[in-house]
């Protein structure tokens, strides 16, 4: 615990390192400026700022701004990334839930309820409490990592390919779950978007599959393109339908407070408590873990409330939980960087980039190695998310007003946005006509009462899924027992199984959720 | 502080774009560079190619006189970048760091190619190297390599080898040392390096080869083990690895070299100052010193022309061939 | 659920025995889409002994589909369930327009010409449209995206068509 506490006073002081600034035309006098923090500060703003265009999610955003952090000082780039990287979650969360676009995977969920949130005018509580929940998982995730970083690391390495393979059946069955209305539709929706992800190359030999020779659809389809198809235009068409009117007038005449109210944090809380946890654990695995924590978290909220019902249709525990969870898995997927070195996804892997670029090498013993920059990581993460509620808490009021602008000017500029958005991520005019073209899909899925949500999270599991599953058999030599011999792999299955049926029999009743549809019209 | 087109997102467009008002003004008689050179690196920043690319570039661009900018166009194994760089304006404003893998073993790998290494590029300058390690998870039963080539030879069949993706430099070392070794083991892909690493530390994968600077920490630190370095001689970063040759390997050469192209057309003389530029920054202290702290195999001098590179890739074009075509 | 039963106005030219159109339609593209699936996936290689081909897990997803679309066409003529609700031309055919225009015109033209005309088709998409206060703010976001993206974000985009730089 002494070491903790000294380790953590080594981080902060490294963080709040003070820089005597003397420029000339003081005279010899000096101002102490704490760079580090300044650092942060201007990270998570334009991590913010980008983040909340629609169509560039992190790992674009984090790509996109790494190359202005090569000039600083390790501590201080590796400082500002971080800030990059929270302000660029948080400014995804805040597209989902202003203009129903999740910018990835982690916000699909939060875009359920916040969204609706934000047609019923409560926009501002939906916003602050993604902050706050935010804020909190973070703190909570901050101290995990210092207290148990490196003993939690054996769980990232007790997970391969066979629990992997579980974890991902798991998360599908979250996708179905968190559907609001029929089960089997919510399935077929999962399954078409696990078809949709086997575009591009095979794992094992490169085959191209179902490409059709495009090269632009050599790596498969991109997660912003199909979501920014689904929801963003799928959205703007289906408002632009007369039978919409009534949802676009309903965000600019009554917008309540901008602040949750009491009643809201009461119910939040235990939303984001929860959340938390679960964040913190699903963060740690490497390779997929923290794509599956905000479902997760939405599941279980749907799961224990005692007004289910609610959930799809703008609950504030809805936004809460994924939220944390979200910003909790951020953090705690840092633990498998810190002490084994290696980077658990694709943003990490940029973190690990620019910490080469520095002369840094990470690896196991970068803790011992190099302890002023761990603990500074460390710290700076706190700092980090303290940044994000102080910037994001003004910006609030910024956002909401913005929705009162008329829908007949608010669309075309979203459309001109999202266009310029998924342009720049690869400069492929392609990726643009195919988020077109998607937006008529999920104009289309809305009509005939499909969800896209399950679909996007199909998308977004199904190669994970996959190549687990592949990688297991491969090992195990094509034996399929591997997950139900493998204690670890078991107990996530069983789970996925009861799950299953919790979601199953309701429908098999009675049809639960169409009867509260009726009794609400 | 560079900010414009250093993104991820570069655009060609912008490139020729900007080509069109430069010689659209008639001063092409100035001596080159007089604008921005646009240097495309096919992986994503800071990757290995990508820290050996702005290492370089950084120096060369103090000797060139103008701003050197990076653009990272990720996709398809470096294919996308270089396809897009082979079709460029040959005026030397847009070079491309290629790799082993981009300009030699996709041959093999990628029916469909865009361009050919040899027929669409000039070659320009061979930068640095990073050799490719055979590793081990730490307990797997071998003591050295001798007894690691006789153990996957008795077990065949009950081995697994890990690799980064078909295309991966450690997909395509693993090929060649198992068609040295003639033996097929199963081999487990992972998407990327990081996944692949943490695979073989947990132990659920036996073997791998990957580039020295991934492999480095992990060694040090114990979490895995290495059985030599596919190169003539040991690297510094690890004097105690012996190389293949004394390990009783020596056909096992391989190293994931990084090199500059240029589009096929681009005048002689360009070619020549983007080579001296780069001959340059090899020569400099500070640049080999970080060059060494990753690892990385700096060419000798008489291997930094561009005629040398050229045999280069044909001789590494050769080379893959034949290991990774049965294998499509 | 903007769809409830009842919105739209019933004019259905399926037979009586299909009693909920939305799904029944719905899943004969869902079972459509497995067939183009299965199709576009059958070049593909098989199982190779133990281990996944390439093909393997796209035709399994395509077959589990091709299942699941039967299903709901199943429950779309044994259960009553709402009609398609109609579709409406206007907003999908401007706003696919307007994206379809950037995606052509980027390159070319330009990201002034482009976000602004691209704005005005997308504006086309709704009679509510007020012309003089379209194109003030198509104008307006027009600048603005011409500083945020190449100044504020360092994106190296193409702002005056190609013809005008030389």
């Amino acid at each position: 615990m002494g070491d903790v506490l000294s380790n953590l006073a080594l981080g902060f002081g490294v963080v709040f390192n003070f820089v005597q600034w003397a420029p000339p035309f003081l005279g010899g006098m000096s101002i102490p400026i704490p760079v580090n923090i300044l650092l942060c500060l201007i990270g998570a703003l334009v991590g913010t700022l980008v983040g909340v265009l629609p169509g560039i999610g992190t790992i674009a955003t984090v790509a996109m701004l790494l190359p202005i952090t090569f000039g600083l000082p390790p501590v201080g780039a590796l400082i500002m990334l971080a800030g990059i990287y929270y302000g660029a979650q948080y400014g995804g969360s805040t597209t989902s839930i202003l203009v129903n676009i999740p910018g990835e995977a982690g916000s699909v969920v939060t875009a359920l309820d916040g969204f609706q949130m934000a047609k019923q005018g409560r926009a501002g509580p939906a916003l602050a409490i993604a902050a706050i929940g935010s804020f909190f998982a973070g703190c909570v995730a901050t101290v995990l990592i210092a207290l148990l970083g490196a003993p939690l690391t054996k769980i990232a390495l007790a997970f391969g390919p066979a629990e992997y393979f579980s974890l991902m059946v798991l998360g599908l069955i979250f996708a179905v779950v968190l559907a609001k209305g029929s089960v089997l539709k919510a399935i077929a929706m999962i399954v078409l978007g696990l078809l949709l992800s086997m575009v591009g190359s095979d794992i094992e030999t490169g085959a191209s599959r179902m490409a059709f020779n495009i090269p632009e659809l050599a790596d498969g389809l991109g997660f912003a393109t199909v979501a920014m198809g689904l929801f963003g235009f799928a959205e703007i068409i289906r408002n632009l339908d007369t039978g919409g009117e009534s949802d676009r007038q309903l965000v600019q005449q009554k917008v309540t407070g901008l602040m949750p109210t009491k009643d809201d944090l009461k119910a939040a809380a235990p939303a984001v408590g929860r959340g938390t946890v679960l964040g913190s654990i699903l963060g740690i695995l490497p390779g997929g873990g923290a794509v599956i924590a905000s479902f997760a978290a939405y599941t279980l909220e749907k799961k224990v409330s005692r007004t289910p019902q609610r959930f799809g249709r703008g609950a504030i525990e809805g936004v809460a939980a994924p939220e944390s969870a979200n910003n909790a898995a951020a953090q705690t997927s840092f633990i498998p960087l810190l002490t084994l070195g290696i980077p658990p996804n694709a943003v990490m892997a940029l973190m690990v980039g620019a910490m080469t670029i520095h002369g840094i090498v990470p690896g196991p013993q970068v803790m011992q190695k190099q302890p002023e920059l761990v603990w500074g990581m460390i710290a700076s993460m706190w700092v980090g998310n303290l940044m994000l509620l102080v910037i994001n808490l003004p910006l609030v009021g910024i956002w909401v007003r913005l929705l009162r602008v008329p829908y007949r000017l608010m669309f075309p500029s979203i459309v001109v946005f999202c266009s310029i958005g998924i342009y720049s991520v690869n400069n492929a005019p392609v990726d643009v006509i195919l988020a077109g073209v998607f937006g008529l899909v999920g104009y289309w899925l809305i009509k005939h009462d499909f969800e896209p949500a399950p679909l996007l999270l199909g998308m977004v599991l199904g190669p994970l899924m996959e190549e687990n599953l592949r990688r297991a058999l491969l090992i195990s030599r094509g034996d399929w027992s591997v997950f139900l011999t493998r204690p670890l792999s078991a107990v996530l299955l069983a789970i996925a199984a009861f799950l299953l049926v919790l979601a199953v029999l309701p429908t098999l009743r009675a049809k639960r959720d169409e009867v509260f549809v009726e009794s609400e019209n | 502080m560079n900010w414009s087109g250093r993104s991820l997102a570069g655009g060609c467009f912008a490139v020729i774009a900007a080509l069109g008002a430069w010689s659209g003004q008639g001063h092409a008689q100035q001596a080159y560079p007089t604008r921005n050179i646009t240097m495309i690196v096919p992986f994503a920043a800071g990757g290995p190619t990508d820290v050996i690319a702005r290492i370089v570039t950084g120096h060369m661009a103090q000797t060139l006189g103008q701003t050197i900018i990076i653009e990272n166009v990720v996709g398809a194994g470096g294919t996308t970048a270089s396809a897009r760089a082979a079709r460029a304006t040959p005026d030397g404003y847009t070079l491309i760091t290629g790799h082993m893998g981009t300009h030699a073993a996709s041959v093999p790998l990628y029916p469909n190619l865009a361009y050919h290494p040899e027929k669409s590029f000039e070659p320009v300058a061979l930068l640095a190297g990073t050799p490719i390690l055979i590793l081990a998870r730490k307990d797997f039963p071998a003591k050295d390599l001798k007894e690691f080539i006789a153990y996957v030879k008795a077990n065949e069949s009950k081995v697994n080898a890990a690799h980064a993706g078909v295309g991966s430099v450690s997909h395509v070392s693993c090929q060649l040392l198992e068609s040295i070794l003639k033996i097929k083991p199963v081999s487990v892909p992972f998407n990327g390096t990081g996944p692949a690493m943490n695979a073989l530390v947990a132990g659920q994968v036996d073997y791998m080869c990957d580039q020295i600077v991934n492999a480095v920490p992990q060694i040090n630190g114990g979490t895995i083990k290495a059985y030599a370095v596919a190169t003539p001689e040991r690297n510094p970063s690890l004097p105690d690895v012996p190389t293949t040759k004394e390990a009783g390997l020596p056909e096992f050469q391989a190293q994931a070299w990084n090199a500059i192209f240029a589009p096929k057309g681009t005048p002689k003389e360009i070619i020549e100052k983007v080579n001296a530029a780069a001959a340059k920054a090899l020569n400099d202290e500070n640049v080999k010193k970080r060059l060494l702290e990753l690892g990385s195999v700096i060419p000798a001098p008489a291997d930094r022309t561009p005629e040398a590179l050229g045999t280069l890739v044909k001789s590494e074009v050769a080379k893959w061939t034949p290991v990774l075509k049965p294998a499509n | 659920m903007s769809n409830a039963p009842g919105h739209a106005p019933v004019k259905s030219i399926m037979p009586k025995w299909v009693r909920a159109p939305q799904d029944f339609i719905g899943g004969l593209a869902l079972v459509a889409l497995a067939l183009f699936a299965l199709w576009a996936s059958s070049d593909l290689q098989g199982m190779r002994g133990f281990s996944f081909g390439a093909g393997t897990a796209p035709r399994m997803f395509a077959f589990l589909l091709l299942g699941l679309g039967l299903a709901v066409m199943v429950v779309g003529v044994t259960s009553d369930g709402p009609h398609v609700s109609t579709y409406h031309w206007r907003g999908p055919l401007f706003v696919s327009a307007a994206i379809l225009f950037f995606a052509f015109m980027i390159r070319p033209m330009g990201l002034i010409f482009t976000a602004f005309a691209s704005f005005m088709i997308a504006a086309m998409g709704t009679p509510e449209t007020k012309w003089k206060e379209t194109v003030i703010v198509a104008v307006c976001l027009t600048a603005f995206c011409a500083l945020l993206f190449p100044y504020a974000l360092g994106l190296p985009l193409q702002m005056v068509p190609k013809f005008m730089i030389r």
